[in-house]
């Protein structure tokens, strides 16, 4: 019963297969509601953290954590350590939460076994590592959208006050969004280490996007007194660096160590891929 | 030209060997067999076709092209232990998916294609986690169908099936091989049914490929034996056993292995006194086949 047929095979491009796996993706994001579920929390959160600092305390005295309804978007200059919780209670925070949508995302590409699909008929692996990464970009950039117009609002129900340089504004909230790209491919890049261990994948990301590795080095170099404007090529330090206070230098810092850490995650998470057994 | 050519390829999981220097050979058109006991190796060596785990050592060629050629591996379909549907979604959205993933241009037509396939076309709109096993099944083998493949590899496709489902299931595989003339590699445990469609057999045991060969080799090596009731039946074994060499009781009957002529064995039985209340002349199947060869492997 051997029915034989001519088959032409054709390679598709590149540009062919990430369409494909982008497509893809993207499908996914817009109809699952975990995407939806993310942006609500994005938006809540700052308002919510806005109304709550305006709570009196025990004794009846009001507490204002802000100034300026700006300051939930950026904090007011680069402090790479806390002091207050409102130097961190920023639009940096999106990346934490991005984390945990970005450890779902894929965590559930592994537990339903789709990955197996893709990884059939996408034999280069690369496409993985660069759609999820781009992908779970642009949903933490509009989780910074939804976090801009939650804080936004909060804090103008609040009573803030406005004032802000707005170049600056501006820098501040394009350069977090373009972090977006760097912090997206490494939270792929730990999912991909971890891909076997969906709560460590969660955890992890956590951990990394709290920035908590880069405010403890800053703690050590400030208490040797050493400069802190290295930690810049990090992506918390870069992140953190997008501020109210920010100029077009800081814009720039954040496209170079965005582009530049995506594509180290992007190699890396790619060979890793290549060496290791897919599940 | 062959579907699948597998050269000494190797695997090993914390230095314990799961496909060891395995060579494989899956014609072109072909409905391929792919039997062994559990743990033989078999979904290892199934996922090593499919890029899914790294080889330690070898070589897969895929329609004569390695098998990390891009090109060759969009024609390929996998149903691989489960069928790789998110479970909130929909079965058309599952399929959606997929047919992004190829870069399908007419999707909607390339589902109810599909879904015509595997006689899903009316469940379309389901959530892929309220479907049945069955319906899960199909639904795999739709996925895979996606993007007119030239490859189907399905592990154990029909494995907890009913009946009918196997049945479904069967005439849906025997369909895409004639009508799309795709070939199939299919592993499963119920030899009873592979038996049914398989055009080619491979049989793997710890690792290795012990045995290839086509159903008409199958056919050809099958053991002849005629089956027979007596009131007597050890009397009548004793007597059969001084004239034919290979005779067994076997599941409440008597076998006399390799003889063609039925009538001299009731003749003989008569006049030693023994009356034949039953006789038939069967075949070997895959299944007692399948025993008798690891059983002789066991015993080496």
């Amino acid at each position: 019963m051997n029915i034989t047929r001519e088959i032409k095979f054709e390679s598709p491009t590149f540009a062919r297969r990430i369409k494909g796996m982008l497509g893809v993706d993207f499908y996914r994001l817009f109809h699952t509601p975990l995407f939806y579920i993310f942006l609500a929390i994005a938006a809540i959160i700052p308002a919510m953290v806005s109304a709550m600092t305006m709570m009196p305390d025990q004794n009846g005295n009001q507490i204002s954590l802000y100034s300026n309804v700006w300051q939930i978007i950026a904090a007011s200059k680069s402090l790479y350590v806390i002091e207050t919780i409102a130097d961190y209670a920023n639009m940096n925070m999106v990346f934490i939460f991005g984390g945990i949508m970005v450890s779902i995302f894929i965590g559930h590409d592994y537990k339903s076994g789709y990955v197996k699909q893709l990884f059939t008929t996408h034999a280069k692996k690369q496409d993985y590592m660069i759609s999820k990464s781009l992908v779970c970009a642009f949903a933490m950039a509009c989780m910074c959208i939804t976090y801009l117009i939650g804080g936004t609002v909060g804090g103008l129900l609040v009573g803030y006050d406005t004032d802000v340089s707005v170049g600056s504004l501006i820098i501040a909230i394009l350069g977090k969004i373009i972090m977006s790209l760097g912090w997206a491919s490494l939270f792929t890049f730990l999912n991909i280490i971890f891909r076997r261990y969906f709560g460590i994948s969660v955890a992890s990301s956590f951990f990394f996007g709290t920035g908590i590795l880069i405010i403890g080095a800053a703690a050590i170099v400030e208490s040797l007194t050493l400069p802190t404007s290295f930690l810049n090529i990090f992506l918390y330090g870069a992140s953190v660096n997008a501020n109210l206070s920010s100029g077009i230098g800081s814009l720039l810092i954040c496209i170079v160590v965005s582009i530049a850490w995506a594509v180290i995650y992007n190699v890396a998470g790619t060979r890793i891929l290549n060496k290791c057994d897919v599940y | 030209m062959n579907a699948i050519e597998i050269k000494n390829l190797s695997k090993s999981f914390r230095g314990m060997y799961a496909v060891d220097r395995l060579n494989m050979t899956v014609p072109q058109g072909a409905i391929y067999g792919f039997i062994g006991e559990n743990g033989s190796g078999k979904s290892t060596t199934e996922k090593l076709i499919c890029g899914h785990l790294v080889p330690d050592g070898g070589e897969i060629k895929l329609f004569g092209r390695d098998f990390t050629d891009p090109g060759v591996r969009v024609r390929v379909g996998a149903l691989i232990e489960n069928a790789g549907c998110f479970p909130g979604s929909s079965v058309y959205q599952n399929l959606m998916m997929q047919c992004i993933n190829l870069g399908i241009e007419n999707a909607d037509k390339e589902i109810r294609r599909v879904l015509e396939i595997v006689r899903m076309e009316d469940n379309a709109s389901l959530k892929f986690k309220s479907c049945s096993l069955g319906m899960k099944q199909r639904i795999g083998i739709a996925m895979a169908l996606l993007g007119d493949p030239a490859l189907l590899i399905l592990d154990e496709p029909i494995n907890g099936l009913d009946t009918d489902g196997m049945r479904i299931m069967r005439e849906i595989l025997v369909d895409i091989t004639k009508k799309y003339g795709c070939t199939v590699l299919i592993s499963s445990h119920i030899l009873g049914e592979l038996e049914k469609i398989a055009t080619h057999y491979g049989i793997i045991r710890q690792g290795k490929m012990i045995m290839e060969l086509s159903a008409e080799e199958m056919d050809s090596r099958a053991q002849v034996f005629t089956s027979l009731k007596c009131a007597d039946m050890q009397g009548a074994k004793a007597v059969l056993s001084g004239q034919y060499a290979d005779v067994r009781e076997e599941e409440g009957y008597l076998r006399v292995y390799d003889v063609d002529d039925t009538a001299a064995i009731v003749d003989y039985l008569m006049k030693n006194g023994h009356v034949v209340s039953e006789i038939s002349r069967n075949k070997i199947g895959l299944e007692e086949y399948y025993i008798e060869l690891m059983s002789k492997k066991e015993a080496e």
